[in-house]
């Protein structure tokens, strides 16, 4: 019976394969049904190396070095991995390129659901949205990794580049990140994070630390964003209360780039100068950094309210506190400022924003008095920078330049320091 | 680079077997290259159908795949019986639930836009065969294995990075407009978990259409009584006790209000990541239907992290201005960093967007002010 069934002859689809059946159908005029069983089976298909790596990182097991060899690699779906256990690894961070300016499906380049997972020495490079998104995730290791849209600056690159959300235990090591329209390096919504080694530039966002805690920020390069890195807390999420994250020893310069975000998005709020901002969170320490020529200053501290959005969550904290500023070094900045309440001052008083600005908002009690002190609030250690609160909630009415009520300390947070982290801090 | 995975080896057995067979081939944890191993259907020149052992079923509210026609079998190996348990099927190891995607074809080569009236048999004379994805119960959960048919129409692969297939699209009821050229995308194995993982990170994978409401629904069996699918599956003896509750509400039933179909279609196209446990909790958006707070539904709720998807948008919904509303837009959209679902579609679904449009221009209400904190600049 089978013999009856020899399918060499029959056209493969084309526009007339669909008459062309029918023509076979009727010449078969019994109706002979199989079930598949015939001898000369159909032959499977050859794979891509986008298809033959995407089948790997599915079927990869608990162990697994998926190598990614030198070259560029055109990519034209999102690869994703949900196993756990796995490196994928290329040949250094210009050398295994995975490009994707061809992407036609998928909001990702790699995206992972997968703990114990490390990424290294290779590059990702002009996705449609994300370059990598690793979602729900504990141990992860992105070393040596650069993500870069490669036409610059464009507010039609995609959001992120390297992309931790709700995880655990993150390690981010000689990173570079460029161009992101939102933020090059973004750890949102997780806990136990190092980002350190790294470079952002030509992205909003430098680095954002979002919705998280326990993280230290490192060693880093921060430089041509509209702002360099942001530590921030957002209402409405599952994951909230931001605080206990350390910025260190960074190199924050020149990020005056002109706010490319989509507009809707937070970051887009952000004026281009901004070296680093505060927004809402608590229990932060910002140390042993170079701040220099950030043109709308170089850190400012602020609550959620100031974006004027309507807030509608009853557990969420949008005030800042305990932040502690100290040891730093602030070189020029604030001559430029993207942001009218600050040029208004700097007009008013004839010189640059001050290098370090809070709005001044501090959570009212029961009788809508301040419930906490400015020294709660923002700590300048023994000062050694220009000062303003900006007295933000009564429409910049009377901005203060007095540092005195911040001449303080705040407890020193603790390093962080992960199982995954072999190397250990410096 | 370490070698590709073997997928192929263990099952060989199973596809010999099945020759002459009446009921499928369930082999433990067997992940066959070929689908006629499964011995799902009888396959001939000019139809595909499946076994009559097997049952076709349809869902009460089914996603929108690029207008593709689905035709859905389910089969519960003889001896053993589905249990109703929190008033939800729980399915023995050995089941498999196929679901075979295609289109009408016409004599161009074109495949055809049109309502899909739940055939129980493919023409393969009037039709063309795209994937079949297999959904079988083990011992440790569900396995999902997308096989993609060849050109030929022979056989399918499993191809578990998934596919693509350029397809050009008339509509049969505007048959003087143009074709739609688009590409067809079959899953890979982890995006199917992306949909039938509903709660992430550590749920196993489970049907999002053979479950307790969706089979609640009429439809007709196969001696042609219209009833309630469930009600079928206990008379086979395939289910313990037939759930109670209604059928999960239809976007497609004009009989229900704007509201609710507009809720039931978010809640099938959106809820199994946009739930509070699943891959889309990290927006802060649920789209179950079932909300905390009404910023949660996207209400006047700001974007957190939907890049150029918010479509230069303040809010996920202002009421009474769908134009305005990034749940709109992303429907809307075809972009792949933009459009929502991310997986599933490459087409807009017309009728889709028109309903949540509408039922967005119903609501009442505002937004909140712009923002001050913005760029002198602009």
């Amino acid at each position: 019976m089978p013999s009856l069934f020899t399918f060499a002859d029959r056209p493969s689809y084309s526009p007339t394969s669909a008459r062309s059946r029918r023509a076979l159908a009727a010449a078969i005029a019994f109706g002979v049904t199989v079930t598949a069983c015939a001898p000369d089976e159909p032959v499977m298909p050859e794979l891509s190396f986008e298809e033959a790596l995407q089948e790997q990182l599915i079927t990869a097991q608990p162990g697994d070095v998926i190598e990614i060899p030198a070259g560029v690699h055109e990519m034209t779906r999102s690869l994703s991995l949900n196993a756990p256990g796995v490196t994928i690894r290329g040949q250094g961070i210009d050398v295994s390129v995975l490009s994707f300016k061809n992407q036609i499906q998928g909001a990702e380049g790699l995206l992972v659901n997968a703990d114990d997972f490390a990424l290294e020495d290779l590059a990702i490079e002009d996705t449609v949205g994300d370059a990598l998104k690793i979602n729900e995730s504990e141990n992860v290791i992105v070393r040596n990794v650069r993500t870069e849209w490669t036409g610059g600056p464009l507010t039609t690159n995609g959001a992120y580049g390297i992309y931790p959300v709700q995880s655990k235990n993150i390690l981010i090591d000689g990173a570079v990140a460029i161009g992101a329209s939102d933020a090059g390096i973004y750890v949102g919504q997780s806990t136990q994070i190092i980002v350190r080694n790294s470079r952002a530039e030509y992205n909003v966002a430098g680095i954002e630390i979002e919705n998280s805690t326990f993280a230290d920020v490192y060693n880093n390069v921060a430089t041509n964003n509209t702002g360099g890195i942001l530590v921030f807390d957002l209402p409405n999420l599952p994951v909230q209360g931001g605080r206990n994250t350390r910025v260190f020893d960074n190199e924050v310069v020149s990020n005056n780039v002109d706010n490319f975000a989509p507009e809707g998005n937070i970051v887009g709020t952000v004026p281009a100068g901004t070296g680093m901002m505060v927004l809402a969170n608590d229990s932060i320490e910002i140390f042993g950094n170079r701040f220099a020529d950030n043109q709308t200053t170089s850190v400012m501290v602020v609550s959620y309210l100031i974006n004027g959005l309507p807030l509608d969550d009853p557990n969420y904290d949008p005030f800042p506190e305990a932040i502690y500023i100290h040891d730093n070094n602030f070189e020029s900045g604030g001559e430029n400022p993207d942001f009218e309440a600050l040029a208004m001052l700097s007009e008013a008083t004839g010189q640059p924003v001050p290098h370090v600005v809070w709005g001044g908002a501090i959570m009212p009690d029961a009788d809508g008095n301040p419930s906490k002190t400015a020294s709660d609030i923002l700590c300048l250690g023994e000062g050694g920078m220009t000062f303003s609160n900006l007295d933000a909630m009564n429409g910049f009415a009377a901005p203060s330049f007095d540092l005195s009520p911040h001449l303080c300390e705040q407890p020193r947070l603790q390093e962080i320091i992960l199982p995954n982290d072999l190397a250990g801090a410096e | 680079m370490t070698g590709i995975k073997a997928l192929l080896g263990i099952t060989l057995l199973a596809g010999l077997a099945a020759c002459g067979d009446s009921t499928p081939n369930f082999v433990a944890d067997a992940r066959p290259a070929r689908l006629s191993e499964w011995g799902l259907f009888e396959l001939s020149a000019d139809r595909l159908a499946p076994l009559p052992a097997l049952e076709v079923v349809r869902p009460a509210n089914p996603l929108f795949t690029d207008y593709a026609h689905k035709l859905r079998t389910l089969w519960i190996p003889d001896g053993t019986q589905a249990t109703l348990v929190n008033n939800e099927i729980n399915y023995p190891v050995g089941t498999i639930l196929s679901k075979t995607f295609y289109y009408p074809s016409d004599a161009d080569g074109n495949v055809v836009k049109v309502v899909d009236n739940g055939a129980r048999e493919i023409d393969l004379g009037a039709a063309r065969l795209i994937e079949t994805r297999v959904l079988v119960k083990q011992s440790g959960g569900w396995d999902a294995l997308p096989y993609v048919w060849n050109d030929d129409e022979t056989e399918a692969f499993l191809r578990v990075a998934g596919a693509s297939r350029s397809l050009s699209m008339v509509d049969a009821a505007q048959p003087d407009a143009p074709a739609t050229q688009f590409a067809y995308f079959v899953p890979n194995e982890n995006q199917c978990s992306g949909c039938h993982t509903t709660e992430h990170p550590d749920g196993g994978m489970h049907p999002l259409g053979a479950i307790a409401s969706q089979l609640t629904a009429s439809a007709h069996d196969a001696a042609g009584e219209f009833r309630p699918q469930v009600d079928t599956l206990v008379a086979r003896g395939w289910l313990d006790t037939a759930p109670t509750g209604p059928a999960l509400a239809s976007f497609e039933d004009l009989s229900l209000g704007l509201e609710t179909r507009a809720l039931a279609y978010l809640n099938m196209q959106c809820g199994h990541c946009h739930n509070p446990k699943g891959a889309a909790d990290t927006s802060g958006l649920v789209l179950t239907g079932k909300h905390a707070t009404r910023v949660s539904t996207g209400v006047c709720k700001p974007p957190v992290a939907a890049g150029g998807g918010a479509g230069d948008l303040q809010y996920g919904i202002v009421p009474g201005d769908p134009d305005a509303s990034i749940l709109h837009y992303r429907l809307a959209s075809t972009k792949p960093d933009e459009m929502m679902p991310e997986l599933g579609r490459s087409l807009v679904h017309a009728e889709g967007v028109a309903l949540v449009r509408e039922w967005i221009g119903s609501l009442s209400g505002a937004c909140g002010a712009e923002p001050p904190l913005s760029s002198a600049a602009d």
